[in-house]
């Protein structure tokens, strides 16, 4: 006797052959990843796409011509749209820098990838996709242009930031001073070292005990770290939330917050840790022209004029 | 003596049911599919709770609406055997027959005396290490028989015993039931829906339908239709 | 043997369709973690396992993971009993509120947390009074784990509890046997093996949490880095440690898996 096909199984198949079918229309139109090998290329020079959008402003397109031994990468960002991998800490002046951007370039539009500097190197480490990148840490800038993945002549330096210590409103701890922080009991919410952040509140940490608190000040202080955070927002959070007496955090994030979130304790510029941002173009873009458009506004004193105005220290 | 006059209203009938067994007399409970007659069962035993009424077992009131008696299932001495048998299967058939033993605290030579007793007159000795899961159906039902008589209840009470089990096997569980309630002097019901175990177990009969008593009498003399749904 | 009573070249159609399907799916489960064994040399695996972060995560997770389990079981199981054998006003309610923490995302979790038990969380300021504080502690990471893996084994015992056929308790508690001892001597051991994957399936949600347990238990290491959230640190800085501990977490999954097959294979036997 034939089995005859029962119609719950045919609705049941339709359905999944549907949702396969749905999901690979869905993975042609979306981003793919470039798979990029660990190991940096035995090459040769930047590849050259063609500078698609004629725009007003003269702006400086590498222009070397190119061979090179990785596949070309398979996907294009949609139309007009810049892919940013920024450091977590802009996230706070992402819109405005944003807006502004497509304001003074037409048609063009970007979009931020927002995460610790650390998290997102080993992204574009294992493929993904990037036509800039915003560092907040010289050392993984300078780990990125020798492995190859910078377009090391589009590196600049954007702008710098310093290390400041922020309570929350109520200060529950009742910080007073630098040194309180070493009192027993006092919660401190830090950046994990590996985030750029975290390795400069350690430097700086490390500066005040050499110069003004002395090493049993910076023992205690780093016992009475609570929990280390994978970005720099993170802490600001915790800190926001009350939930810990102390967070170090970048200047950036206490001028930018509104009035009244935040005390804050200012650590000297000699004893602090200068954080130097950079912004370079990826060999992996394939829409060089409008990257380069857009660090040309990054370093503008538009752009500038923004993360300014957003507490960064800027470079002009 | 069992006297259990009850009442229950049902999902489909009222249940309203006098019952009166004397010590040493195997009373058989017939009667079609949902007529009441477990339901009987799970009231007397406690596991259900009645509407109105009293049951009253050797004199002892175990149960009275009126006056807010209800003495808990746990206490109330009665052997229940249900259709299945419910051995315990992850235990041996010695554990089992043990088990409402333990749960009174006795001390454990009278318990292994006592389980000793009933495994041997249950013909089941020779399986007391066995796992209970691991037995045919009339020898869990002797298992069960031996567990219910083990903790010397006051009431016997059987539901459908004989429903999985073959003819022989049949033949024992009934001699035995009628051997022990002899012996032990104690009421006893049988659920059954087959005429011919009435009148091989049964020292009288009452038939059930739609939740009141249809007729009662001798076994024998069982009455070809009941009047009101030809149940019998 | 013939499937179906399909024609032969049908027969042969379907066998393909059938093997293509399988070998598809088991390759998409089984090819990554393969892959976390070819991307380490065993070298540089045995010489990370040394490093202290490593040992630390892995001694706190298995600690944490442990007494996450035994409060599930010893709590759950007479929760499920009760809730399963009576009922009471709102049981439906808590019906749902069982199977919330399954749909929720762990960081929301994580979030509720903190913000009732923080320090100036809803009840957490109150405890802070008396100088309990649960934020930020091994407490904290505890705490998430059962919220977020009770309900895998709460549901399994609900469910085993309500199918068992009931003949069995109530002809315990005719023999005189109380709601405890039936509780512990009948239903536990008839509904063990179900039981024990319920537990197992707990375990490995709580050895796996990690939105909840970042957010309201933080990141220190020996304190609350558990092993999930090392790899995750790990994989933004030191890749080898990230590495070494997922293939010390697939090694306890396979381990516990094979253990509980052994242990219900052996009932199987015994029975």
């Amino acid at each position: 006797m034939k089995e005859t096909l029962k119609p719950y199984r045919i609705v049941l198949i339709s359905i999944v052959c549907g949702l396969l079918l749905a999901s690979a229309l869905f993975a042609g139109c979306t981003q793919s990843t470039t798979s990029t090998p660990a190991t940096p290329v035995a090459t040769t020079a930047p590849v050259t796409t063609q500078a698609a959008t004629p725009v007003a402003t003269a702006t400086a397109v590498p222009t070397t011509v190119v061979t090179t031994a990785t596949p070309a990468p398979t996907y294009t960002a949609s139309s007009g749209n810049l892919v940013a991998f920024t450091a977590a800490s802009l996230t706070g002046a992402s819109g405005t820098l944003g807006t502004s951007f497509t304001n003074a370039y037409p048609g063009h539009k970007v979009v931020f990838n927002l995460d610790g500097t650390q998290a997102l190197k080993t992204q574009v480490e294992n493929g993904a996709y990037a036509d800039v990148f915003i560092s907040a840490s010289n050392s993984y800038t300078n780990t990125l242009k020798s492995e190859g993945y910078f377009v090391n002549s589009s590196v600049k330096t954007l702008c710098t930031n310093y290390v400041i210590v922020i309570l929350p409103a109520s200060n529950p701890g009742n910080i007073q001073s630098l040194s309180d922080l070493s009192k027993p009991g006092v919660k401190i919410a830090m950046a994990a070292s590996t985030v750029p952040v975290g390795t400069a509140s350690l430097a700086a940490i490390s500066n005040l005990a050499n110069s003004t608190y002395g090493q049993e000040w910076k023992n205690s202080t780093i016992s009475n770290v609570v929990t280390y955070e994978t970005s720099e927002p993170a802490v600001a959070t915790k800190v926001s939330l009350g939930e810990v007496d102390a967070g170090f955090v970048y200047q950036s994030t206490a001028t930018a917050a509104a009035t009244g979130t935040y005390q804050t304790l200012t650590i000297s510029k000699k004893d602090n840790y200068l954080q130097t941002y950079s912004i370079g173009i990826l060999q992996e873009s394939t829409n060089k022209a409008v990257a380069a458009e857009f660090e040309q506004f990054m370093l503008s004193s538009a752009g500038q004029d923004i993360l300014q105005e957003y507490g960064f220290t800027p470079v002009i | 003596m069992l006297e259990a006059v009850v009442e229950k209203k049902l999902r489909d009938y009222q249940l309203d049911i006098t019952l009166t067994v004397k010590a040493g007399e195997v009373m058989v409970l017939m009667g079609t599919n949902g007529s009441g007659k477990s339901t009987t069962l799970n009231i007397i035993s406690g596991l259900l709770a009645p509407d109105k009424g009293s049951i009253i077992l050797n004199g002892e009131c175990i149960c009275r609406t009126e006056t807010g008696i209800d003495i808990p299932v746990e206490e109330r001495r009665i052997g229940y055997v249900l259709q299945n048998s419910a051995v315990f299967p992850h235990m041996q058939v010695r554990e089992n027959v043990a088990f409402g033993l333990k749960a009174r605290h006795i001390s454990r030579e009278i318990i292994s005396d006592r389980v000793n007793f009933w495994m041997e007159h249950m013909h089941i000795a020779d399986l007391a290490d066995v796992k209970a899961g691991n037995l045919s159906g009339g020898q869990k039902q002797r298992v069960a028989l031996a567990r219910a008589l083990a903790i010397e209840p006051s009431l016997l009470m059987l539901d459908e015993p004989f429903t999985a089990l073959d003819t022989e096997s049949t033949q024992t569980v009934k001699e035995l039931t009628r051997k022990f309630i002899k012996k032990l002097n104690i009421p006893c019901i049988v659920v059954t829906h087959r005429i011919a175990d009435s009148t091989e177990i049964g020292d009288r009969a009452c038939v059930l339908c739609h939740g009141k008593k249809e007729w009662e009498g001798l076994p024998g003399k069982m009455p070809e239709y009941c009047t009101v749904c030809h149940c019998a | 043997m013939s499937f179906f009573n399909l024609r032969p070249k049908r027969q042969t159609l379907t066998y393909i369709a059938a093997g293509i399907l399988i070998a598809a799916v088991t390759l998409y489960l089984a090819l990554p973690i393969l892959a976390l064994f070819f991307r380490i040399t065993p070298e540089m695996f045995f010489a990370t396992l040394a490093d202290p972060d490593v040992i630390s995560a892995l001694w706190l997770s298995m600690f944490t993971t442990f007494v996450t389990l035994a409060i599930v079981i010893i709590v759950g199981t007479p929760f499920a009993y009760y809730h399963c054998r009576y009922n009471y006003p709102g049981k439906i309610v808590v019906d749902t509120l069982i199977d919330l923490p399954l749909v929720l995302p762990p960081a929301v979790a994580g979030v509720g947390l903190l913000v009732l038990y923080g320090r100036v969380g809803l009840l957490g300021r109150y405890f802070n009074m008396f100088g309990i504080q649960f934020a930020f502690t091994t407490l904290a990471v505890i705490m998430a784990q059962i919220f977020v893996a009770s309900p895998f084994y709460l549901r399994q015992a609900k469910s085993l509890f309500e199918q068992l056929d009931p003949s069995y308790e109530q002809t315990a508690r005719t023999l005189g046997s109380s709601s405890m001892r039936t509780l512990a001597l009948v239903t536990l051991p008839m509904t063990a093996s179900g039981l024990i994957s319920g537990a197992v399936m707990t375990f490995g949600r709580a050895l796996g949490e990690f939105g909840a347990t970042i957010m309201f238990a933080g990141n220190l290491p020996g304190v609350t880095q558990t092993m999930p959230l090392a790899v995750y640190v790990g994989m933004q800085g030191n890749v080898n440690v990230g590495l070494t501990i997922s293939i010390l977490l697939v090694i306890i999954s396979f381990a516990i898996m094979i253990t509980v097959r052994i242990l219900q294979k052996r009932e199987e036997k015994r029975a």
